[in-house]
């Protein structure tokens, strides 16, 4: 099976990116979302069955080659880089059926956005898989460009203004990342072979000769960098703007795959350079983005903000609590980082899937907090409930275990007053979002009950599938620790 | 990498921030690219496979992305002159203060090369600061390109270089980024009648 990891990988990359070529010769938009609907089921199929011969192998590394690594972190991530790949593509269409105005004509339009979904989508599935730094940074930079366009697809003011913010401040933050790579680089000097110095498991191994001073001013640079890209605060400016003002099935994929995909990259670096910090000032890095996107997540989870840009400071939220897990880097807060990974993904992007009817049948919910949903439409309510009752932590959302674990994590590693802090937080956005969800479903006036468009059914059937795919997820955290999955996840890269 | 060399491309860097005019700034950034190429090229000399690369390297960035720049500024005219937010002599303080701050916080970064580690950490922290002082988009750009020329100084400078992969790819990348953003700019003038990104503030908790 291990022969056919190459051409497979090779396939996954192929199918998206042809996409992207062909769905811009199509003449009208039905052939685009046609076309984009056959490419993107193949493309998940392929990337989810790299997936299981990664998870399957562990605790080994499925394949190395010379340029990918297929290990258990990169098959968790292409998981779910597929999974919400391919329901954005899905959902794709029902927001397109109504977008309205946009960046391109109205009969091209289809055709572009597939275009640039398919580009971003491709580079996001080939990040897990990336075995070097320095190609690493360039896949990262390479979803910029691509994802800017689609956060600015609407083509109105605001989103103009998202896309701007976040096509300058991310390419600013991934230059300071690119200036420690090349620190790195040169750090290693002549040990091993050109681009090959930059392999995750070639510094592992030099680690320990590297200069501390330069490699930890690097590592600084390198952290800081994708911290921008991760929407960390206090360099998360761009992240609600995008978030909010993208199409929801691009948020979806922003939020759900593109941010835990760069920390993956930020976690790989950590365990290469490791051995030449000293896991002190690694643990503390980690930790201090961790806590301080908590403290600036939690005030705006209690404000009567529009639901996507709630969501979006949710996004900060959870981002902030997977940095802790890496952190603390004790294998029940890996377990716990692995399932918030999973289920944050899935109650995300069913969140933002639900913003498609939700501002179809009430625009006024683009600026304004939605009120009384249940009232007006029971399908889109549900989704809503689902999706934020999972990330709010209630059991038994598999957020509930995950932030246990990596909360019981931190004390295993003898950071009892970071965990306490860290969980009062998290209890002061559980009441936030749950705050927000009953205003939203049962707040407001009284407004007419709507009868369901093929978007409400579309969503009530995608928070069906997400509530029993989120239950299962919680069976899973609890069968995880101690597992082969935890042990291989300990080194991943190395 | 020579001295003189070295302090052109912190005095260019610094003008950028200084000067009024879009057209200006853009030749100033081309003109720093040209400085590093012809650098890259002298240090190439001899390895044909190097030279080819420093050359293409050069020609993008000093000729075609300049071009591209001045390409957009041509179709997006100001209808009046962007009011900076600062004074000249303002910009000037904080960002030499910045620079200074930045350049002497390093530690030896072992390239061997201490002036250059400087004035690559210089150039980075200017463009940052470029981006953050200047409201015009496009003077924007230019301050990414010259974090962007920050970072070629500190390559060019790892004896050996870096592997063409690195380099033409992160070249590939600069330019996906600059299109994007010079397609950026021209949509926010059609949308909002100029380039000044201190127009776009609807977007606030």
């Amino acid at each position: 099976m291990t022969d056919a990891v190459g051409p497979l990988i090779v396939a996954t990359l192929a199918v998206p990116l042809s996409a992207a070529l062909l769905v811009t010769l199509l003449p009208t938009p039905v052939a685009a979302d046609r076309l984009n609907l056959a490419t993107s089921t193949l493309t998940a199929a392929l990337a989810l069955a790299l997936a299981v011969v990664a998870i399957a192998a562990a605790p080994d590394v499925a394949s190395r080659g010379s340029w990918y690594v297929l290990d258990v972190a990169s098959g968790v991530f292409l998981a779910v880089v597929a999974v919400v790949g391919f329901a954005s593509a899905a959902m794709s269409p029902f927001y397109l059926r109504h977008a309205g105005r946009s960046w391109f004509t109205a009969r091209r339009s289809h055709a572009w956005y597939y275009a640039a979904f398919n580009i971003f989508w491709a580079a996001l599935l080939a990040l897990p898989l990336a075995e070097n730094l320095a190609i690493a940074w360039l896949l990262i930079e390479a979803t910029t460009a691509a994802s800017a366009l689609l956060v600015a697809f609407s083509g109105k003011r605001s989103a103009l203004e998202a896309g701007w913010k976040y096509v300058v401040l991310t390419t600013l933050g991934l230059a300071t990342a690119l200036l420690g790579i090349v620190v790195v680089y040169a750090a290693v000097g002549s040990d091993g072979s050109g681009l090959g110095r930059l392999d995750w498991q070639a510094l592992a191994q030099h680690a320990n000769e590297l200069p501390h001073e330069a490699t930890l001013f690097a590592f600084v640079l390198i952290l800081v960098g994708l911290a921008s890209k991760i929407g960390w605060a206090p360099v998360h400016n761009w992240l609600p703007d995008a978030h909010s003002e993208a199409p929801p099935p691009v948020s979806a994929l922003l939020s759900a795959a593109l941010l835990p995909t760069v920390l993956l990259i930020a976690w790989r670096t950590k365990l290469a350079l490791e051995p030449a910090l000293g896991s002190g000032t690694v643990q503390e890095l980690f930790i201090g983005f961790g806590l301080v996107s908590l403290l600036v997540a939690i005030p705006f989870l209690w404000r009567p903000l529009p639901w996507k840009r709630l969501l979006a400071y949710s996004s900060l939220e959870h981002m902030g609590v997977l940095a802790l897990g890496i952190g603390f880097g004790t294998p029940l807060a890996i377990a716990g980082v692995v399932i918030h990974v999973a289920g944050h993904a899935l109650a995300k992007a069913l969140g933002f899937y639900t913003a498609i009817p939700l501002l179809r049948e009430d625009p006024r919910t683009a600026d304004a907090p939605a009120r009384g949903i249940a009232r007006t439409s029971p399908p889109t309510a549900t989704a809503m409930s689902v999706s934020l009752v999972s990330l709010a932590g209630l059991p038994p959302s598999p957020l509930f275990v995950s932030e246990v674990m990596i909360l019981l994590g931190g004390m295993e590693a003898g950071l009892l007053a970071v965990s306490s802090i860290a969980a009062v937080l998290l209890a002061l956005g559980f009441l936030g979002l749950a705050h927000a969800l009953l205003e939203g479903l049962f707040g407001g006036e009284k407004g007419p009950h709507r009868r369901p468009s093929r978007s409400v059914q579309a969503i009530a059937l995608l928070a069906g599938i997400a509530a029993v795919a989120l239950l299962g997820l919680t069976a899973i955290a609890y069968a995880l620790p101690g597992s082969d999955i935890v042990e291989a996840l300990m080194r991943s890269g190395a | 990498m020579s001295p003189a060399a070295i302090t052109a491309l912190v005095v260019l860097g610094f003008a950028v921030m200084l000067v009024r005019r879009r057209s200006l700034a853009t030749l100033l950034v081309s003109a720093q690219a040209m400085v590093l190429g012809i650098a890259a090229l002298s240090l190439a000399r001899g390895r044909p496979a190097d030279f080819l690369v420093a050359a293409i390297i050069l020609l993008v960035r000093a000729v075609a992305l300049p071009a591209l720049l001045t390409f957009t500024r041509r179709r997006t005219p100001e209808p009046y002159l962007v009011i900076p937010a600062t004074t000249v002599l303002v910009r000037l303080v904080l960002a030499a203060t910045v620079v200074l701050i930045a350049a002497a916080s390093i530690p030896p970064l072992g390239l061997g090369d201490r002036p250059a580690e400087h004035a690559a950490v210089a150039l980075l922290s200017l463009g940052i600061a470029i981006v953050i002082m200047r409201r015009p988009a496009l003077l924007q750009v230019l301050g990414i390109l010259v974090a962007e020329n920050g970072i070629y100084l500190l390559a060019i400078s790892v004896p050996g270089g870096l592997p063409f992969v690195i380099e033409l790819g992160v070249l590939f990348d600069l330019v996906l980024v600059v299109t994007v953003a010079a397609a950026f700019t021209h949509k926010i003038h059609g949308e909002v009648g100029s380039g000044d990104t201190d127009l776009l503030r609807a977007l606030r908790d």
